[in-house]
């Protein structure tokens, strides 16, 4: 399993609802494709630190994504782009990328990540 | 920050002059320790711009490792911080 963080800004003059509704719309399409998400963040309007699209605010959102597989943000990514009303959006993996620092391999990662869970889920049983 | 770089170059100067026999040129050198190092930070988070920001100078670019003191590895690990924050808009690409 890969951990991702998916963050789009999008255009702030959308009231509340039609935000949330636009997430909802980008959650369902990573899940479909095979992602899980499990934890979501708003972080609500934001100042830019520069203007994009001469907007000088932003709506947040973020998702921090489980999956076996980078390629669940296809077509996530796609209708991103091609959505006028997200001014940005980047997906960054957050799991071990510092191995290949370490000269680690890919592999002892995620058997140490999938020894972690197995370790808690035994204490719960006690 | 750039005019913290001279100030401290400055005085290395200085102190060469009231230090050094006369003979060879002296600079004293501090050395600096990766703040990272220090702190045993593996990670860095591109929505930390408090921390990053502590590696901007006042136009906000990228504090260079001879005066930070950062250790290439974590060099490595702000730079990427801080072009990720750039991209999002959460810190600037330049400012003034």
């Amino acid at each position: 399993m890969r951990e991702y963080e998916l963050m789009f800004i999008i255009d702030p003059r959308l009231t509340d609802e039609e935000i949330v509704s636009l997430a909802d719309q980008y959650k369902e399409m990573i899940q479909s494709a095979g992602g899980e998400v499990h934890k979501e963040e708003s972080w609500g309007k934001r100042k830019l630190a520069y203007q994009i699209n001469k907007l000088s605010e932003g709506s947040y959102m973020l998702f921090h994504v489980r999956s076996e597989q980078g390629s669940v943000f296809r077509e996530v990514e796609q209708r991103l782009r091609q959505n006028e009303r997200v001014l940005r959006y980047m997906t960054v993996r957050t799991d071990a990328g510092r191995l290949r620092y370490r000269g680690g391999s890919e592999q002892e990662a995620e058997e140490s990540a999938a020894a972690e869970p197995a370790t808690s889920h035994a204490e719960e049983k006690e | 920050m750039g005019a913290r770089g001279s100030g401290s170059r400055g005085s290395g100067s200085r102190g060469s002059g009231s230090r050094g026999s006369g003979k060879k040129k002296f600079f004293f050198h501090r050395r600096k320790v990766c703040r990272l190092c220090a702190d045993k930070i593996s990670t860095v988070d591109y929505k930390d711009t408090r921390f990053l920001q502590q590696f901007l100078v006042e136009r906000s670019k990228i504090l260079p490792r001879r005066i930070s003191g950062t250790c290439a590895k974590h060099q490595r690990l702000v730079q990427q911080g801080i072009k990720r924050a750039r991209h999002v808009a959460l810190l600037p690409y330049a400012s003034e």
